[in-house]
């Protein structure tokens, strides 16, 4: 085996040379990119992680929100079927209440027509009266003595 | 088909120029690539080849963490990278063709005459891998080798010192020895690989057109076997840099 010594020594200096060359000017930077990619990386499954609890949370919101919503709608029906029941039954209450008024009042008129024609038939006969009996017994009574044995006899028949 | 380097001698030392320029290639292609991959580096939109790039940084983590935590890894990161790209691209090199020259003696280059060994006449090989030289892989070796000693004294010297007598005094020659084997397998391993592929390519060559299928086979599996090498390289790099620096498991228990 033939062994040439300056390659040995050439080799050495020269590997040494280009070790150095690569780190500084190749695997330095890149090593740096990489470092930096394996934080960008990092960073963003954090941010994914954040946005997606955050998604969670606007979407356990929103469930919130629509659930509330639907109980208001559903409050809201549920008040306006109460409110139009009691309104029904009101607006029947009132009429109720009027119709009944309207009978009262129709029958105190009644009552009250009744008693005026039972005191005009009342004085009618008295007045007829007064002419049947004077035409019976014509002089031999007064005109005063006469009116009061009438008005005495309409009393009877009055309260009858 | 003997082929022979381009080799000269200036001020007495001998210099092998064909083993010298293919190591300036094989550093300007590992040094462009890295370049080209990390220009324009981008954290959420990188290139194709800022891409490759960190597929093969994650490539040698794999191979560091198979051996070690991360933490205690990350500074020979570098080192793996940059040798597992040197030993890839170089053992890629010498595949795809080559460059003969027929010389004569007294032939020259940079104005220095090329040692032809004594021969009137000669073959120079230009193009070849660079580790295909057992000085390049043995630079490559010891760099590994001495770093390992380097960062076992640094960072875990007293079981570092220790399992040199382990479990007893006398075993302290084995140790040694294995020391010794640690260097010389890691860099006889690749020379051998790439070396011989370089020579059965010789070889095959040689047959003609006969030769051509197995020349195709061969190619492939050179490239199968460069690229093994180089993981293999890399691998017992952190498996070594491991043993140093690591405290062994089952001394605790």
């Amino acid at each position: 085996m033939d062994i040439v010594w300056s390659n040995f020594f050439i080799q050495l200096v020269a590997f040494l040379i280009l070790l150095w060359l690569l780190k500084r000017y190749a695997f330095g930077p890149l090593f740096g990119i990489m470092e930096q990619r394996r934080q960008y990386v990092a960073e963003q499954i954090a941010t994914a992680e954040a946005s997606k609890k955050e998604a969670e949370q606007q979407l356990e919101q929103q469930k919130q929100a629509l659930q509330e919503a639907r109980k208001e709608a559903y409050d809201i029906i549920e008040l306006a079927k109460a409110t139009s029941t009691k309104q029904a039954e009101d607006i029947i209450q009132v009429a109720k209440s009027e119709s009944t008024r309207l009978k009262d009042d129709a029958v105190k008129d009644i009552e009250s027509e009744k008693n005026k024609a039972v005191a005009a038939l009342r004085e009618e006969v008295g007045g007829i009266s007064v002419k049947i009996a004077s035409k019976i017994i014509e002089k031999q009574v007064d005109e005063k003595s006469q009116e009061q044995l009438v008005n005495q006899y309409l009393k009877e028949v009055g309260s009858k | 088909m003997d082929h022979i380097f381009p080799i000269i001698h200036v001020a007495g030392i001998r210099f092998d120029l064909a083993t010298l320029s293919m190591m300036l290639l094989t550093s300007i292609i590992v040094f462009v690539l890295a370049r080209l991959a990390v220009r324009n580096l981008s954290v959420t939109n990188p290139t194709k080849l800022q891409n490759f790039l960190e597929w093969v940084i994650e490539f040698v983590e794999n191979i560091i963490g198979t051996s070690m935590s991360m933490k205690q890894g990350r500074p020979y990161l570098v080192l793996g990278l940059s040798l597992i790209m040197y030993i890839f691209v170089g053992n890629m090199l010498g595949l795809p063709f080559g460059i003969v020259t027929d010389v004569h003696h007294g032939a020259t280059a940079f104005g220095f005459e090329l040692d032809l060994k004594g021969e009137e006449h000669g073959h120079v090989a230009w193009w070849k891998s660079p580790t295909a030289d057992v000085g390049v892989t043995g630079a490559l070796t010891i760099i590994v080798i001495l770093l390992t000693h380097f960062e076992g004294l640094r960072l875990n010297a007293k079981h570092y010192l220790k399992h040199y007598v382990e479990p007893h005094w006398a075993f302290l020659p084995l140790a040694l020895i294995k020391e010794v084997a640690k260097p010389l397998s890691l860099a006889l391993r690749l020379y051998g690989n790439i070396f011989a592929g370089e020579v059965m390519i010789g070889v095959i060559l040689g047959m003609g057109w006969i030769g051509i299928p197995a020349l195709v086979v061969w190619q492939g599996f050179s490239v199968f076997v460069g690229a093994i090498q180089a993981f293999v390289f890399c691998m017992l790099t952190m498996v070594y840099m491991s043993q140093a620096i690591v405290h062994e498991e089952h001394e605790e228990h």
